[in-house]
């Protein structure tokens, strides 16, 4: 009896702490974010950046490093989710949670409507004048470009040697569609599968190519770089209707004489892996396919034409610069990692970093450094030239191109032929744009 | 020895506090988020009653993908138990190396759902349109994940072939439990085995198959993994004059809404599959149970 007594009361015992532990633990776990964040900074400044490009992870860790080193009193650490991970999710639970980086990325106006009261204005940073591609808010400038990034129809230069076409000529849809009936009709002779490799599908994950990359050819395709008329208005609801039809017509050249397996079902790779191999001529890419290029052991010469659509010639490529880091103005850090940004865009360190180890184009002036891909070396050369033209899908309301342009390409990619159907499915998508 | 209150409390404290923080709280946030115009990170949350439900009933992707849904879910119940009956029926016959079967058939449901969408992918989209070409099979030529008429049906077997061997363990487990004798007395008195399997073992294993027919019923309705990466929700299909996607269910379309940052509209329409699962739910559970017999 005294026994049981006394292992009831252990037992008591027992469950009572792992309650209080649990408890603890859990309090913990709601506190402990904010907590750890303002010690650190008694000690050290340690500037923490959340950012979504999966590819230069390897190349930023370093960088960071060799400035935590450099710079007495900083650590900068960086956390990387991107490729098919959900950075904004991610970031809503780090919101959420009380734990925001110092220095994050968004992608666009969507991006900066979603977090305007976590971003900080970067008006005085000494990289502002060095820019073009600076994001600017109201007068403000409030994101550092990432990188340039960009594209027109890359073309393997060998096959359109071989079929007799100067790729110097494609500057209006009609040289295209020329060009690209050559090629259809020295299928055999070339040994290429068909002239062209773009994709266009919903199942292969690619939307975005068609929906996105090619329709920014209608909203800033011949006009001044930052002319952003045709968007502002297609935001009011209105499409200009003659103008679209150009655009329409050279989607339908890109569908019928593109591979149709790669087109309505293939996937990146697919996409890419045809170009590559030499079984397509034109390539529907930006410059990040760069180091797929690479991988894949291509030697032949790559260049890249515009995007013509209309029939008075367009010479220019598409420059953007596909997203921007913020800083957060609710970080007691803010001033660290407004220098750190401020060393990457003008040390002779920083501008290694981002040509040599990350692969980017940078969009400052001042670096004089080449990358070594074909593409990238083709969009720097453009932007030297200039004459290109703006990219302006950014300022469209999220999940437009995935959710109502995705879909209509899809559809028009399936029966190329219906251009009327194409023209009226954009024209109510955009006259809906307004309620998005 | 009587038990302690106190002590039942203390034990049950923290699962009953991580239930309740992680399914009961949400849930009624979720409802009330689904009520409001909220984004998802913005601190400025108005309320705006039922607009975002009254915005779903005319927003032709949403009808489509709850339709679809409807359909996939049918389809799907449908052949995962009649398949896995048959199959279940096989492994408890005098077959040889019934055993070996029965791991077989159950492997790929230990295939997650992200990788084996990929599997399929590849099978559907390269090894069935080679075939097609190199054999001149029509059929074949085009991958039946790139027609929206096709789709479905494609994911449904996909989701057969994953899910029958689970399903199949149930029935096995029911036919195992029902007595011997009975079947024997039946095999004495001179029925057929059509005559057993529809007049003694069918009707005995009802209880098996109102679990069964729920278990296909919610997954089928909740359909996420493989949809996203077999399909994407791809292709195309025109549905109330608008272009939407032909195989994107209820989940996948709440996640393409969530993802666009229109965090309120999503919470809305995962209200709309929580109540159209609940309902058709106990529907099909109280008529199951109708037919269930005590032993």
């Amino acid at each position: 009896m005294e026994i049981r007594v006394s292992r009831r009361i252990c037992y008591m015992k027992k469950a009572f702490v792992v309650f209080v532990l649990a408890a603890v633990l859990v309090a913990g776990a709601f506190a402990g974010g904010g907590q750890e964040t303002t010690q650190a900074a008694a000690a050290d400044t340690s500037v923490s950046m959340f950012q979504l490009k999966v590819e230069i992870k390897d190349a930023l860790d370093g960088y960071a490093a060799l400035y935590s080193n450099a710079t007495p009193g900083v650590t900068v650490s960086i956390e990387t989710l991107g490729g098919g991970g959900d950075y904004g999710g991610a970031m809503k639970a780090k919101a959420q949670g009380d734990q925001m980086p110092d220095i994050f990325q968004i992608e666009g106006m969507g991006g900066y409507e979603i977090w305007k009261d976590y971003i900080a204005d970067l008006s005085g940073e000494p990289w502002v004048n060095d820019t073009d591609l600076e994001l600017i808010v109201d007068g403000r400038v409030v994101g550092f470009p990432v990188a340039i990034e960009g594209y027109g129809l890359a073309y393997n230069a060998d096959i359109l040697a071989r079929a007799g076409i100067d790729p110097a000529s494609l500057t209006t849809r009609d040289a295209y569609e020329s060009a690209f009936q050559t090629l259809e009709a020295k299928k055999a002779e070339l040994g290429i599968d068909a002239p062209v490799s773009m994709a266009a599908s919903l199942a292969g994950g690619m939307w975005w190519v068609a929906g996105q990359h090619n329709l920014a050819a209608y909203w800033g395709g011949g006009l001044d770089f930052t002319d952003t008329s045709v968007i502002e208005a297609a935001l009011q609801g209105k499409m200009d209707e003659p103008r679209f039809r150009e655009y329409a017509q050279y989607v339908q050249l890109l569908f019928k004489y593109a591979d149709q397996a790669i087109l309505l079902n293939g996937s990146y790779d697919d996409q890419v892996g045809s170009f590559a191999q030499g079984r397509t001529a034109f390539l529907h890419q930006g410059n990040w396919v760069d180091p797929n290029l690479a991988q894949l052991g291509v030697t032949f010469k790559i260049g890249y034409a515009p995007h013509a659509f209309l029939n008075t010639p367009q010479e220019g490529l598409y420059l953007f610069a596909p997203s921007w880091y913020v800083v957060n103005n609710q970080s007691p850090n803010a001033e660290a990692a407004k220098d750190f940004l401020a060393a990457m865009a003008t040390t002779a360190q920083g501008h290694n970093y981002m040509v040599k180890e990350a692969g980017m184009i940078p969009a400052f002036k001042s670096v004089t450094l080449a990358p070594s891909g074909q593409l990238s070396q083709a969009l720097m050369a453009a932007n030297a030239r200039g004459g290109n033209y703006g990219v302006f899908f950014g300022m469209l309301p999220d999940g437009a191109g995935q959710n109502v342009f995705g879909p209509i390409y899809d559809l028009f990619a399936q029966n190329p032929d219906d251009l009327e159907q194409f023209v009226s499915d954009m024209k109510t998508a955009i006259a809906g744009l307004p309620n998005m | 020895m009587k038990h302690n209150r106190l002590v039942n409390i203390l034990f049950l404290a923290p699962t009953v506090f991580a239930f309740l923080m992680i399914i009961i709280v949400p849930f009624f946030f979720g409802i009330y988020y689904s009520l409001t115009d909220w984004n998802g990170v913005s601190p400025n949350v108005n309320f705006i009653g039922i607009r975002n439900f009254a915005k779903l009933v005319s927003a032709p992707d949403f009808l489509h993908s709850f339709l679809i849904t409807m359909t996939f879910t049918v389809i799907n119940v449908v052949l995962v138990n009649v398949v896995s009956f048959f199959l279940s029926l096989l492994v408890t016959s005098e077959l040889r190396f019934r055993n070996f079967y029965r791991a077989g058939f159950f492997v790929p449901y230990l295939i997650g759902g992200i990788v084996l969408g990929y599997i399929w992918q590849f099978i559907f989209n390269s090894i069935f349109v080679e075939m097609g070409s190199s054999l001149a099979i029509g059929i074949l030529k085009v991958s039946f994940l790139s027609r929206p008429e096709t789709v479905i049906w494609a994911m449904s077997a996909v989701n057969t072939w994953q899910y029958a061997g689970y399903i199949m363990l149930i029935y096995v487990a029911s036919i195992q439990s029902i007595p011997a004798s009975l079947m024997e007395a039946a095999q004495v008195d001179g029925a057929g085995f059509f005559r057993r399997v529809f007049n003694i073992l069918i009707p005995m294993m009802a209880n098996a198959f109102t679990i069964s027919l729920f278990l296909t019923l919610t997954t089928s309705f909740k359909q996420f993994d493989t949809n996203f990466t077999l399909t994407n929700g791809g292709p195309a299909t025109r549905f109330l004059e608008a272009p939407v996607k032909a195989s994107q269910l209820l989940a996948m379309n709440i996640f393409n809404t969530a993802t666009a940052n229109r965090m309120a509209e999503a919470q809305a329409k995962a209200v709309v599959l929580f109540v159209a699962l609940v309902v058709v739910a106990l529907i099909q559970v109280s008529i199951n149970k109708k037919q269930e017999v005590e032993m």
